[in-house]
């Protein structure tokens, strides 16, 4: 009987009749390792003993076909066929509230491990990664290239229909009643306050030596083109500024 | 003889492997009061001596000659607290640099409006300026874009201008001190000075991307001596902010919602107080609402977080809005029939705020409906601050209204004012609570206080 790779987690187990491996063992110690060799690790991980306290406490869990005690357990036994299986899906379940990491009586972070899967399912371009991110777009956008992660244009009705009909309870246009609020910083509508040309362009350099633009081209390279723009146009305006106050100190 | 063979049926749900501990009732009391202890007060006490505090390598690392501690100072005015494991901690109570919240002015501003209204009616100088950005970790903890030497590169850059602010003013350097308004940047924060202390690797990748922006102080990293919530300053202020109150708020009952990242991350650093709910929850916001006089209602799904979950909110609603309904607002209305729900954190708020009408769709009697506000917006509306002008209520979504009633705000006449309000601002002439001109301290649009008129 012929098996078919129909659905997306078969896709990345595979064929579990097959002899051949889905992943080749190179590449799930090259993952692990990368996991492994985060400085965080050993501060997250101290040993566990399936007491489960942290699933029983974990809000994802109540929802999702996830569980804290599993993740840890994966990483303890160093299970690399389990631990690439948890990063098409599980790990992106965890809300990342560290109820788990509060309550583990052997001062494990689960969520803080979950961190750990989550940057290398980026670094090692996972589909799935891509997959769950796309929805995430509209706050990497705002961030990467304002340095606010929300703004008030992003909060509409159309986006956030469940929220019903009281999102605001003043009919007025956005742009006068961010007017009205008593703090000049946050009188903006594209930015959560009013962001400093060179705040962003600083910014721009701390993305660039810590490989967060590298990150994000692997993940969503249109995304990274459109920032890209966005960034070398600050770029130029702060040129731009600076040669406009040399310009005044020499009259 | 075991209870099988007596013929009394016991269900206990423990398996078959289970037995009593047939413990004399003295025995099983003490047993019992040991569990509630550990359980009840505290229960990470128990791990107390495996956990260092960062602030002795700090100290440490400064003696070295590998850092400089931006210090609370006595300008600043601090305040002890004890945190969990009975730790001092120093919160400055003035001359404050705001670290905003990007969640918070973007989607709830009335909660850092009424955080600046009390801290003008304290006379507590401040400073809030455009030269800041997000702590990124929203995102990063949505995401996972981002890493942690990014993370700690925004932290000391942010930290760093917090530590230089006060130049643009003529002041020192170190004048204001960095209030972080977020409770997820808080926590974040926290975890990554952990790190920096603790690893010379992340200090030296951070120190030249620092040394790049001009962000080093005599060439070396500036460490924050504290990483202060705005909840802390609320708390240790509660009892001169209490002074002020217009509005009597005994027949409130109150929830507090106590945020996963201001004390779950780093928890040795959060406050707790004795006096407070016997020490048994962290300290903050219960403070301030028993200060004001309200009833505090304990319930049982406090620990549980809102719903939140950073990538959730925007792209997997049903787990959010499920959470926070089922988890958090039904059981507070239901089981302690509260008045509001208090929060003190950017995520929450909104989190809890929004997702109620949705609840509605549960069918004839399933729909549930509390007010949402945080810890500083409830003290600020006592303290006779305008519900719209000030607080801000309007970006609320939850009945905030029925709560003002409850306190006898005439909300629709405030509103109307509010609308009329509205007018003015259209001609120009909002009213705004400091001078707009200090706000930029850098960069285009910054006027020397030489050229100031």
């Amino acid at each position: 009987m012929a098996h078919t790779t129909s659905t997306r987690v078969q896709a990345h187990i595979g064929d579990p009749v097959s002899a051949k491996p889905p992943v080749p063992r190179g590449k799930l110690e090259e993952i692990f390792k990368d996991i492994q060799s985060d400085l965080r690790y050993d501060h997250e991980l101290n040993g566990c003993l399936n007491c489960g306290i942290c699933t029983a406490t974990c809000p994802a869990a109540h929802y999702y076909d996830f569980s804290p005690r599993e993740i840890v357990q994966l990483l303890w036994t160093e299970n690399l066929e389990g631990i690439f299986d948890a990063m098409q899906e599980k790990i992106w379940a965890c809300a990342q509230c560290y109820t788990c990491a509060a309550r583990c009586p052997f001062g494990n972070s689960p969520g803080g491990l979950i961190m750990l899967m989550r940057e290398t399912a980026i670094k090692h371009e996972m589909e799935s990664a891509k997959a769950v991110l796309r929805p995430f777009s509209r706050v990497m956008l705002k961030l990467i290239s304002t340095g606010n992660q929300l703004a008030p244009d992003m909060i509409t009705p159309e986006h956030f229909p469940d929220w019903g009909p009281n999102v605001s309870k003043i009919d007025a246009p956005l742009k006068l009643l961010r007017k009205a609020i008593p703090m000049p910083t946050l009188n903006t509508t594209a930015t959560a306050w009013e962001v400093n040309l060179k705040t962003s362009v600083e910014l721009y350099t701390i993305w660039e030596e810590t490989g967060v633009l590298k990150q994000l081209e692997g993940i969503d390279q249109n995304l990274f083109d459109v920032i890209a723009d966005i960034m070398d146009e600050k770029r130029e305006d702060w040129k731009d500024y600076l040669a406009d106050q040399e310009d005044e100190k020499d009259e | 003889m075991d209870e099988q063979s007596t013929g009394n049926e016991r269900f206990t749900g423990h398996g078959a492997e289970w037995r009593d501990s047939k413990l004399k009732s003295e025995d099983a009391r003490i047993a019992t009061s040991w569990v509630e202890q550990k359980i009840d007060r505290r229960s990470m006490q128990t791990g107390k001596d495996r956990v260092e505090d960062v602030r002795d390598i700090m100290w440490q690392l400064e003696k070295d000659g590998e850092i400089v501690v931006h210090r609370v100072c006595d300008g600043h005015e601090p305040v002890m607290v004890k945190t969990l494991y009975g730790w001092d901690k120093k919160i400055p109570t003035r001359r404050l640099w705001h670290h905003k919240s990007c969640g918070q002015c973007g989607n709830i501003p009335g909660y850092p409006a009424s955080l600046l209204w009390l801290m003008n009616r304290l006379g507590v100088e401040y400073l809030d300026e455009t030269d800041q950005t997000s702590c990124t970790a929203w995102n990063y903890h949505g995401s996972g874009i981002g890493n942690l030497e990014s993370l700690a590169a925004v932290f000391l850059r942010n930290f760093h201008q917090a530590y230089v602010a006060a130049r643009a003013q003529g002041l020192p350097d170190g004048y204001y001190y960095p209030l972080v308004h977020c409770g997820t940047s808080f926590g974040n924060y926290k975890e990554v000075r952990g790190y920096l202390l603790r690893s010379a690797k992340l200090r030296e990748g951070v120190r030249n991307i620092l040394g790049k922006l001009g962000r080093l102080v005599d060439g070396k990293l500036l460490i924050p001596e504290e990483v202060v919530h705005y909840s802390e300053w609320l708390h240790v202020m509660r009892d001169r902010i209490a002074a002020t109150q217009e509005i009597d708020c005994s027949r409130i009952r109150a929830t507090i919602h106590p945020a996963c990242h201001v004390y779950k991350m780093v928890p040795e650093d959060a406050v707790y107080d004795d006096a407070i709910l016997g020490g048994n929850r962290v300290a903050v916001s219960t403070g301030i609402m028993e200060a004001l006089g309200a009833q505090v209602i304990d319930y049982s799904t406090w620990y549980d977080c809102c719903g939140f979950g950073f990538r959730h909110i925007i792209s997997e609603r049903e787990f959010t809005r499920s959470f926070a309904i089922d988890r958090k607002v039904r059981v507070a209305v239901e089981e302690a029939r509260a008045d509001v729900m208090i929060g003190h954190d950017t995520g929450c708020i909104t989190t809890l705020d929004k997702n109620q009408w949705i609840s509605k769709a549960g069918g004839a009697g399933k729909g549930v409906e509390l007010a949402i506000l945080a810890d500083c917006q409830f003290a600020a509306l006592v303290c006779g601050a305008h519900p719209y002008k000030i607080v801000q209520t309007h970006w609320h979504a939850s009945p905030t209204e029925t709560l003002m009633e409850k306190l006898g705000i005439a909300w629709q006449t405030k509103k109307s004012e509010f609308m009329s309000y509205l007018d003015e601002v259209k001609a120009g002439k909002q009213e705004n609570l400091y001078d707009p001109r200090r706000m930029i301290t850098s960069g285009p649009g910054f006027i020397p206080i030489a050229k100031r008129v």
